[in-house]
């Protein structure tokens, strides 16, 4: 189809998708490869996405980059599991470690709008403490950021998102009121929480980044329960009908189906500017800042790819930092068959949490904490679960034949950042030429204690609320995050509280690769607020003519 | 359907339903007998009960009728607004004491209604939890079957009253039924801040119920309190009050059409999009409410 | 429990409702017209993996009234002509076509050393025993070219062989899944709660009130 998103890139001409209308198109502005915009920013999700649109409202020139599609939710989202697979990242990447990771669905995407396209819209303050982590509570290492300052920008985000949230939330400092109530809890949901009224824990609705009220053009969820695999709906408040709409509209460039293989590096050892492929051959676009957010994987990978002999370790390497540290979620979890017809595909994955492990620091043989929140796998992903657990044949039929009567819990735990779990390259080449990334992960022993700690917890939770035949998914991970850390030392860090690098003053990178600790919580929410914090600080550094 | 022309509808449908009361009025004699007075009573009790008969119909076809004593309202509702409507054309200055019954049972029902949606409230984990207020079964709205139910049975009573004078509760029956819708506003006033709360005020015309109303409240506790005489202002509020019930419709079929996939997707929109039956209940109390304030305007 | 059952439940019986939108209907009109003849498997292989197949998603004739099986064989080649891949790879695996044509020519392998027949031609218990082996990294012939038959079983026989399986619309109807969504997604959250174009699950003695509210779900 000549209108192919995959094949035939849309953000040209002079216009960019309408994501709220069918067939419709923006004006978009756009930049001349040989004049040096103001940001070249590699990746739009999370990091990239929020940071381009605050960048193009503050009035700077950006032209954002993505190696995946500009879809159109609406008209193109499929209700197909293994249709919509066309939203991850599936270019081969290697894994390998004593705890291969399974990338893809639960931590890769590919499309404008990046991971946040599939995401299951969890969106979680960190605890204030992990901040200091390594000060306060023993473990990791310090952010270079204030909880007080993150707790502002996080405000900021979930107006933005017009989060769905609960009225009051049992944990942590006050904060103000989620912009939009919850949404409606399923049966799945209902079943944590008489868990947790069981065992005497709080629980909660979860917040969320779909709208459960009309929003502008969005509509109201539906609870058609297809979320990680894209919402047709636009309900939905990822980057791509959020943060991207907003940049186009404040003159921003954003280039889809172009893949950034290299930034490219002058004489005085700064950058000036990133090739990338599109339409069939390798251009490039110059630049006064080079932003990489292209999540935990490729911002490693492509500063990896970038080295020269100035930089023969990678780029903004002096600390050998870049793609250490990798560290993921845990998300194990505990399943078990329900009297009552549960229905879980109905709605949102995650309707309901506890963050009880998060801020409980006694009763814990481990460092770190989990939350838990209720599920609602479709069946493509329900019956990989069951693999993993070894069943086939008649038995897994007949598993699966109890599809309606399931409920589960599962954790997002916290991992503790060690430096053999990393991103290099390997020998292999990609479609594009470059080669591909080497991922390499272990977990240590405190992350196995932590879930043998969430895995007896949840048991007792499923079977205080009625589950029956309760067994546990003893191996699964979730987000990525880490390999390219601030700090406030250039030797044990690669950027700094800004998220500029320490190496070269006009490389930054912006994504959940600077998390220097990953916390009990999905990250989005965080990256998000970097994201807007990093535009603050680049605006006053602008101003003070430190850029 | 851009946000202009939406308004103009709006307004257009709020300014056909002032029009619509203040003909009624005119066309009255100057003299407002008492059976007047509950035959507008009993049109009232119709209209919340006809709200009453579909909202309850849709919203325990969405439970299931889990529990058989969900049909108990549609049933009652429906019976009431027979009521109501014979009520309506009765010149009697009688009780009726079929309609009588009917009004009574409605009246209990709507408290056995309480009882069950506080149960189903309280059955859930959370219990008194906003989500529970927002998505079980809904706390006030068996409260309009009790309005109902009050709002016939008065006027049944009010029809026994000589016409001289008439009076109820030990006041003068003017008095008594400003009191009494006044009462029923605020009653209603509690579901629709609740589900308006829920639906995050999107649109700022989501407040006018939560705003028109208790003023119109306030306005008819004045009328019953001081001394009767001609209130202009009250007359207005309350009209303005009517053209809320037909405006609201108006706006959730907005709502209904706006949300994803339309009216083509009314299986989901007609349940989880705005409710339209609600609306008219304020068109209800705001009529008996303008009935009772011309009766206290005749006395002394 | 009694397995739940949804007879005569059909989400295809959906595809002019709401329920489905065009994308979709395209998007599932493609899978359900998958080619029966295979592209990328050749004629030893194809042997293999259908038994294969029948092993891991074993499909009881008429089993869900006149639904035709899955084709699941079908369904796998298919994938593996497109070749797109999952997004990650275990170092330890080579990638996944020639996974695949590794192992199925070691399962053949491992089969005509135990029987003298190739897999395909063995008897399901003797079938099973081998997949048994397999899945326990039990089978270390020359074949496997020093692939491990654990993995190759967890991440590529089941994984495909299953995703394939529940890509269809059949597996879907089978275990009572509401199946595509959009714009009409669900109303009805609660417990025990069914919209009236979900699945009827048949209570035990009341199979006809289920078929009957099947047959009705648009």
């Amino acid at each position: 189809m000549s209108d192919d998103p995959q094949q035939v890139p849309r953000g040209k001409h002079g216009r960019a998708p309408d994501v709220f209308h069918k067939g419709a198109w923006l004006p978009m502005r756009q930049y001349d490869q040989n004049e040096a915009v103001d940001f070249v920013i590699v990746g739009t999700g999370a990091g990239g996405g929020t940071l381009a649109c605050r960048l193009a409202e503050k009035g700077f020139k950006v032209v954002a980059f993505d190696a995946g599609a500009w879809w159109r939710p609406l008209e193109e989202f499929a209700s197909d599991e293994t249709h919509q697979s066309k939203l991850f990242w599936t270019d081969e990447r290697i894994c390998d470690g004593e705890n291969p990771l399974k990338l893809g669905n639960n931590n890769s995407g590919k499309a404008v709008g990046g991971s946040t396209v599939h995401f299951a819209m969890v969106s979680l303050r960190f605890r204030p403490e992990w901040f200091k982590s390594k000060s306060v509570l023993g473990y990791g290492a310090d952010w270079p950021l204030d909880w007080r300052d993150m707790w502002r920008y996080y405000g900021e985000v979930e107006q933005a998102l017009k989060i769905a949230g609960p009225l009051t939330y049992p944990w942590g400092p006050k904060r103000p009121r989620y912009p939009y109530r919850p949404h409606e809890l399923n049966a799945a949901a209902l079943v944590l929480a008489r868990g947790c009224e069981a065992l005497g824990i709080d629980w909660t609705e979860t917040p969320l980044a779909t709208v459960s009220a009309p929003r502008g053009a969005a509509h109201p969820c539906v609870y058609r329960g297809f979320c990680v695999s894209g919402c047709a709906t636009n309900a939905k408040q990822s980057a791509l009908v959020t943060w991207i709409p907003r940049a186009v509209r404040a003159g921003a460039e954003i280039r889809d189906l172009a893949m950034v293989g290299r930034i490219v590096m002058g004489d005085d050892g700064r950058a000036t500017g990133v090739e990338y492929f599109r339409e069939g051959r390798w251009r490039f676009q110059r630049a006064r800042h080079v932003v990489v957010a292209g999540y935990a994987i490729e911002t490693p990978r492509l500063l990896l790819l970038s080295a020269t002999d100035r930089y023969p370790e990678g780029l903004a390497n002096s600390s050998g930092l870049v793609g250490k540290n990798l560290m993921v979620q845990t998300n194990q979890a505990v399943w078990g068959t329900m009297d009552e017809e549960i229905r879980w595909y109905k709605g949102p994955p995650s309707l309901a949490l506890t963050e009880h492990w998060n801020y409980e620091d006694k009763g814990k043989d481990f460092f770190g904490g989990y939350c838990y929140m209720s599920q609602g796998p479709l069946p493509v992903a329900w019956s990989a679960t069951q693999n993993g657990r070894g069943l086939w044949g008649q038995a897994l039929l007949d598993e699966m034949q109890k599809y309606n009567h399931q409920a589960g819990l599962k954790i997002v735990g916290e991992t503790m950042p060690q430096e053999r779990n990393r991103v290099t390259l390997a020998d292999e080449k990609d479609q594009y030429g470059l080669r591909v990334a080497r991922v390499t992960y272990s977990l240590c022993d405190n992350d196995k204690r932590l879930v043998a700690h969430s895995l007896s917890f949840m048991s007792h939770a499923l079977e205080a609320a009625g589950g029956r035949d309760v067994w546990r998914e003893t191996d699964d991970t979730c987000h990525l995050n880490g390999t390219a850390r601030m700090g406030d030392d250039r030797t044990t860090s690669v950027v700094n509280a800004d998220c500029r690098s320490w190496d070269i003053d006009n490389l930054w990178i912006c994504d959940g690769s600077v998390f220097p600790t990953v916390g009990g919580v999905n990250p989005s929410l965080t990256i998000q607020a970097i994201a807007l914090r990093t535009a603050d600080r680049i605006e006053a550094l602008a101003a003070r003519g430190e850029l | 359907m851009n946000k202009t022309t939406t308004v103009g509808i709006a307004v257009a449908c709020g300014l056909a339903a002032l029009i619509g009361t203040s003909k009624r009025a005119d066309r009255r004699a100057p003299a407002q007998t008492h059976v007047d007075t509950a035959r507008t009573f009993n049109h009232s009790s119709a209209l919340l009960a006809l709200s009453v008969l579909s909202d309850s119909a849709m919203e325990h076809y969405r439970g299931s009728f889990d529990n058989p004593a969900m049909y108990t309202p549609i049933v009652v509702s429906a019976l009431s607004l027979l009521a109501g409507l014979h009520g309506g054309r009765d010149h009697e200055p009688q009780r009726h004491p079929c309609r009588n019954s009917v009004y009574v049972g409605a009246a209990l029902a709507g408290l056995a209604g309480t009882g069950f949606h506080v149960y189903n409230i309280t059955k859930r984990p959370g219990q008194w939890s906003w989500h529970n207020l927002f998505y079980a079964a809904p706390i006030g709205a068996p409260m309009a079957l009790l309005l109902s139910g009050a709002l016939g049975a008065v006027a049944e009573r009010l029809r026994d009253e000589p016409q001289h004078e008439p009076r109820l509760f030990g006041m003068p029956a003017g008095r008594a039924l400003a009191l009494l819708t006044s009462a029923g506003l605020v009653g209603t006033l509690g579901e629709v801040a609740l589900l308006h709360f829920r639906g995050a005020f999107q649109n700022p015309a989501m407040y006018a119920p939560i705003v028109i109303p208790p003023v119109a409240a306030a306005l008819l506790v004045n009328t019953a309190i001081a001394a009767p005489r001609s209130r202009w202002f009250t007359r207005l509020w309350l009209r303005m009050t009517a053209a809320l019930g037909v405006v609201g419709v108006g706006f959730h079929a907005r709502g209904i059409a706006r949300n994803h996939g339309g009216w083509r997707n009314w299986s989901q929109n007609l349940f989880n999009g705005p409710p339209l039956p609600a609306p008219p209940s304020f068109s209800a109390l705001a009529l008996a409410g303008l009935a009772a304030q011309r009766l206290r305007e005749t006395e002394r | 429990m009694n397995l739940p059952r949804y007879p005569e439940y059909n989400v295809l019986d959906k595809r002019d409702t709401p329920s489905w939108d065009d994308v979709t209907r395209a998007v599932i009109g493609e899978r359900l017209a998958t080619p029966r003849e295979p592209r990328f498997f050749d004629a030893v292989q194809w042997n293999a993996v259908r038994a294969l197949c029948a092993c891991i998603v074993p499909q009881r004739k008429g089993s869900h009234l006149d639904r035709e099986p899955v084709p699941v064989p079908a369904l796998l080649d298919a994938k593996l002509a497109k070749g797109s891949g999952d997004g990650y790879r275990d170092a330890r695996l080579p990638p996944m076509r020639d996974a695949w044509r590794i192992g199925l020519a070691a399962l053949d392998a491992e089969s005509r050393a135990r029987h003298e027949l190739p897999f395909a031609r063995i008897d399901d218990d003797a079938q099973k025993t081998l997949l048994i082996d397999m899945q326990q990294g039990e089978l270390r012939h020359g074949a496997w070219q020093g692939m491990s038959s654990e993995l190759f079983f967890k991440e590529r026989v089941l994984h495909d062989i299953c995703g394939a399986y529940y890509s269809h619309p059949h597996a879907w109807s089978e275990i009572g899944f509401g199946g595509p969504a959009n714009p009409r997604g669900y109303v009805r959250m609660y417990f025990d709660r069914r919209d009236p174009w979900e699945a009827a699950q048949a209570e035990p003695g009341k199979e006809e009130q289920a078929r009957e509210e099947n047959r009705r779900v648009r």
